[in-house]
């Protein structure tokens, strides 16, 4: 419970907080932390406009992405707290519930008809796939580490002993920042703020929609962002905290995660979209490292 | 009942279709089918039942001289599959009525389709309870004839045809290696019966008998690189033949590998990392040619393949468990096989069958022709998203259960003390996890150029729902799927007790598998998804009814005349893909170059043609086609056509006998 409270209040600030960092960067004041909160209201006030090809895939998808959002935040603990729902092999069920709101999302694309959405939506589903290898090693190799299958286990029984480990888990972060750039459309796999449809990844799926529905979609990628960002600050939650020290320590991490993206954008031009595939599949490899790095932890080499 | 009487009873049944069938009216001939297809089942399940539940029965038929005993034993594993034989027949004799309705006037035709339907079924559970290797083989052949002639009922295009014979060629390569398999078994051990299998694995070369047995089943299965056949032969039968076949023709080449694997004892690491190894490159290229192809039956067809690499992980990961000790790792990866054995046989058909919905109402099986079909044919679209996401592994549907489980087992395996095998895990899991993102970009890419945007092509006919007979059976199987998705133990505990009756081990410490529990909390997140998602969608659809919506067209950046001939296409959505893995999937374009000469090429017809080929078909069987036929050229003076030649052999073959009998040596 406390998790989705946490990851609920981060995500009214986080993008906020990389809005105001690449405005700061560039020199300029930027607006308020809570201006993209507020232009999500305004969306969930709007009337809708609809395009006439779309059918009633169109108007469902939103609903059930928001909701397999909803769904992975609710597996995610908090230190030694599990979340809402926690079972063995939920680590599974986290990928699987997201590819489900992902499957959703391009058929809704599609639904359109319009050339644009359908190219929007081969890539989203190209760059998910490149990336799904990557995070079922990071939690194969922490499966592995820790004898667990779930968040919960996993992330409480996490502790740092060696320098083997400390190298471990920075990749591990790494890589989980990764995946969120990724997972979220950001640089420098996607520009969010480009104005050109032809070069556009998430944000030409979302080109038809409107309304309430745009705002659903929105604040699920607040929401997508703040729970990655959860997963990270759970690296660095050790079991045993008080409350008063482990909620500092998760706002300071979703905070410094933010300025993290907002810095990658502002320094980084985006990838050209043949570069982007190669991107990806390092991701793979850093993960290869995790369980290399996690072989030697174990002593499995002899 | 006993045994005797119910295979008696279904034997009779089976006969009774030739006397019945022929003489009925058009319209009634699919209907006596599916009553025959019914009763077999329900007769076959009164003998399944109990010995799912852990009785097994058995009954020893005395054959002649030539065959010896004939043993019918009917244990977990045999009752399983015959589970899965019924439920996926009877579906698709019922969708058969609606679906043959075209073809009634085809009187001689239909006639011999619906007779060998009805057979077709009975070689099947033939094929699981038989345990005389003699009369398995001819239950088994029967099984191969019976499908061939189901799937050439269109025996008129060429192209089937082609298929057929394919089809048919290699079922026979198959035949002849369990053969050879089954005569060295008879040669060690002086008995046909299948205990004499087990008896041959325990004291010598078993690797080298399990190889012939696993290549004889794998043929039918459709493991990489047996598999050719699949990808010709699903898209050229007719929709409810595909469905079966994917649904449960692959499965006995599936229950064939089970059954000899539960005879073996001994070097089962081996067998198993090969197992593993090859399943997992047969789920890896079966899904990366689905995602390419443009034909859906073809696409399908593909999908099958990746699916039995699937099962297949599951079987190798139960064989490494059982060699290293691992009870936990066995049970997991068996029960995970047997489980996604029967998933796959509910979603495929389903799909096989809305397929089938598409192809009467379109006459094409090119998705690039269609698009925009969910408003026409809601009910598909529903069958069809409801069938992707299931195979997809996405929950609530019932493939996420069985994914979920194999998942389980790579993680146990991962934890192996041995490196070799924790790294061969992993390589699994990350193989796994880039399957289930190949499949979502194949099944987005189905359903969203089938079903969405709007049509690509005019069609000659306007396609409209089909009729409620064909829904039945699929509305039938999608609530099975569900059912199965949200109370994932109805399937589990019975699939546990036949992984274990199937590990030899008769009794484990304690409650080993404690997976029922973590299921169940599944099931209920599940439902729990359902849930949420109805309650965003309310809470959405309450607050923006309050302004009412606009529809207008697409936003297509400014420009205002586009047409329909613009959506991106299935080919282009899968191009960036397809790119990445070139040397699998390599593209072959057909176009003539437009030389520096010509800036304005005038009245040539100029046309573009690209498609993808298959890395087996074009690198390895073609080739070896070539060489075979080239070979045979030399024997085509035998072949020559001359009825005196023919009468000549008869004559010379007459007197090499009688010659051989004079000297005493036959």
């Amino acid at each position: 419970m406390v998790s989705l409270l946490l990851i609920v209040t981060a995500s009214l600030f986080f993008t906020g907080i990389i809005i105001r960092t690449k405005s700061i960067l560039s020199g300029r004041k930027g607006p308020g932390i809570f201006q993209p909160m507020k232009d999500i209201w305004r969306l969930f006030r709007k009337g809708s406009v609809f395009s006439e090809t779309s059918s009633v895939i169109f108007q469902i998808a939103p609903s059930i992405y928001f909701a397999s959002v909803l769904m992975a935040i609710f597996l995610i603990p908090f230190g030694n707290m599990p979340g809402i729902i926690s079972f063995k092999g939920d680590i599974i069920f986290f990928a699987y519930i997201l590819a489900l709101g992902k499957f959703f999302n391009i058929i809704s694309a599609l639904d359109t008809g319009s050339s644009f959405s359908g190219m929007g939506a081969s890539r989203e589903a190209l760059y998910s796939l490149l990336v799904e290898p990557a995070f079922f090693i990071l939690m194969g190799s922490s499966a592995l580490l820790t004898g667990h299958t779930s968040f919960h286990e996993i992330f409480s029984s996490l502790h740092f002993g060696s320098h083997i480990s400390y190298a471990v888990g920075t990749l591990a972060a790494l890589v989980l920042i990764i995946i969120a750039l990724v997972e979220n459309s950001r640089m420098p796999v996607d520009d969010p703020k480009t104005h050109l449809e032809l070069t556009m990844v998430h944000e030409v799926m979302i080109l038809d929609n409107s309304g309430f529905d745009l705002g659903l979609i929105h604040y699920a990628t607040n929401l997508k962002f703040a729970m990655y960002g959860a997963l990270i600050a759970n690296f660095f939650l050790t079991p045993g905290y008080e409350l008063y020290y482990s909620i500092p320590i998760f706002i300071g991490v979703q905070i410094l995660f933010a300025m993290v993206v907002g810095f990658v954008e502002s320094f980084m031009a985006r990838f050209r979209m043949n570069h982007n595939p190669q991107f990806i599949i390092m991701l793979t490899s850093i993960s290869l490292l995790i369980f290399l790095g996690v072989l030697l932890i174990l002593g499995k080499f002899v | 009942m006993s045994v005797d009487v119910v295979v008696w009873c279904v034997l009779i049944a089976s006969g009774l279709s030739v006397f019945i069938i022929p003489f009925l009216s058009p319209q009634l001939k699919s209907s006596a089918a599916f009553i025959l297809v019914l009763l077999i089942a329900i007769l076959s399940l009164v003998l399944a039942l109990p010995a799912l539940r852990g009785s097994p029965v058995e009954h020893v038929f005395y054959g002649s001289s030539a065959f010896g005993n004939i043993p019918v034993r009917i244990d977990a594993l045999s009752a399983w599959f015959i589970l899965i034989v019924n439920f996926t027949c009877v579906n698709g004799a019922l969708y058969g009525i609606g679906y043959m309705k075209p073809y009634e006037n085809k009187k001689g035709n239909s006639t011999l389709h619906w007779i060998l339907f009805v057979w077709f079924q009975v070689s099947m559970l033939a094929v699981c309870v038989v345990q005389n290797s003699l009369v398995f083989l001819i239950a088994w052949e029967l099984m191969s004839i019976s499908s061939l002639l189901l799937v050439i009922f269109e025996h008129y295009k060429p192209e089937t045809l082609k298929a057929g014979v394919n089809y048919l060629v290699q079922m026979h390569i198959g035949v002849v290696m369990l053969s050879i398999a089954f005569i060295w078994v008879y040669i060690s051990q002086h008995s046909l019966d299948f205990e004499g299998i087990k008896a041959s694995f325990n004291h010598q070369n078993s690797a080298w008998l399990f190889l012939l047995f696993f290549v004889g089943f794998a043929i039918k299965a459709g493991f990489i690189p047996f598999h050719t056949w699949l990808p010709l032969a699903h898209p050229a039968a007719p929709s409810h033949i595909s469905g079966v076949m994917s649904g449960v023709i692959v499965k006995m080449g599936i229950y064939g590998i089970l059954r000899m694997v539960s005879y073996l004892n001994s070097e089962l690491i081996l067998i198993g990392i090969f197992v593993l190894i090859l399943s997992m490159t047969t789920a890896f290229y079966g899904i990366l040619n689905a995602a390419v192809v443009r034909d859906f039956k073809r696409m399908l067809a593909f999908c099958t393949i990746e699916n039995i690499g699937i099962i297949g992980m599951g079987i190798g990961m139960g064989m490494i468990g059982k060699g290293t000790g691992n009870t936990y790792l066995m049970l997991v990866g068996y029960t995970g096989a047997l489980l996604h054995t029967l998933n796959h046989s509910l979603y495929k058909s389903l799909l096989f069958y809305t397929a089938g919905n598409i192809y009467q109402q379109t006459h094409t099986r090119n998705m690039e022709h269609l698009g925009g079909l969910i408003k026409k044919m809601p009910a598909s679209a529903l069958f069809f998203l409801c069938g992707a996401l299931a195979i997809g592994g996405l929950p609530p549907f019932s493939g996420f259960i069985s994914e979920f489980i194999i998942y389980s087992g790579l993680i146990e395996g991962l934890k192996s003390d041995n490196i070799q095998y924790s790294s061969l895990m992993m390589l699994c899991l990350s193989g796994l996890a880039i399957v289930g993102g190949v499949s979502m970009i194949t099944f987005t890419k189905a359903f969203g150029t089938i079903f969405l945007g709007s049509a690509r092509t005019k069609l000659n006919e306007t396609p409209k729902e089909v009729s409620v007979v064909m829904q039945i059976p699929l509305y039938l199987i999608l609530l099975t799927t569900v059912l199965i998705g949200i109370f994932p133990n109805l399937v589990y505990a019975p699939a546990l007790s036949v992984a274990t009756a199937m590990s030899g081990i008769p009794s484990f410490s304690g409650n080993i598998l404690s997976m029922s529990p973590v299921l169940a909390i599944i099931g209920r997140v599940s439902l729990l998804m359902i849930v949420l998602s109805a309650i965003v969608y309310f809470i959405r659809t309450g607050i923006s009814s309050a302004k009412p919506a606009v529809y207008l067209p697409t936003w297509a950046c400014g420009y205002s005349s586009i047409n329909t001939r613009m959506q991106y296409t299935a080919k282009s959505y899968s191009k960036s893909f397809a790119k990445l893995f070139s040397f699998i999937v390599s593209e072959k374009k057909k176009y003539i170059e437009i030389g520096n000469s010509k800036i304005f090429p005038l009245n040539i017809p100029r046309t573009f043609t690209s498609n993808y080929e298959e890395f087996f078909e074009k690198n390895f069987i073609a080739g070896i086609n070539k060489r075979i036929l080239a070979f045979m050229n030399y024997f085509m003076f035998i072949h020559n056509g001359r009825l005196q030649m023919y009468i000549l052999y008869g004559f010379f073959f007459i007197v090499i006998l009688i010659i051989a009998t004079l000297f005493n040596l036959l």
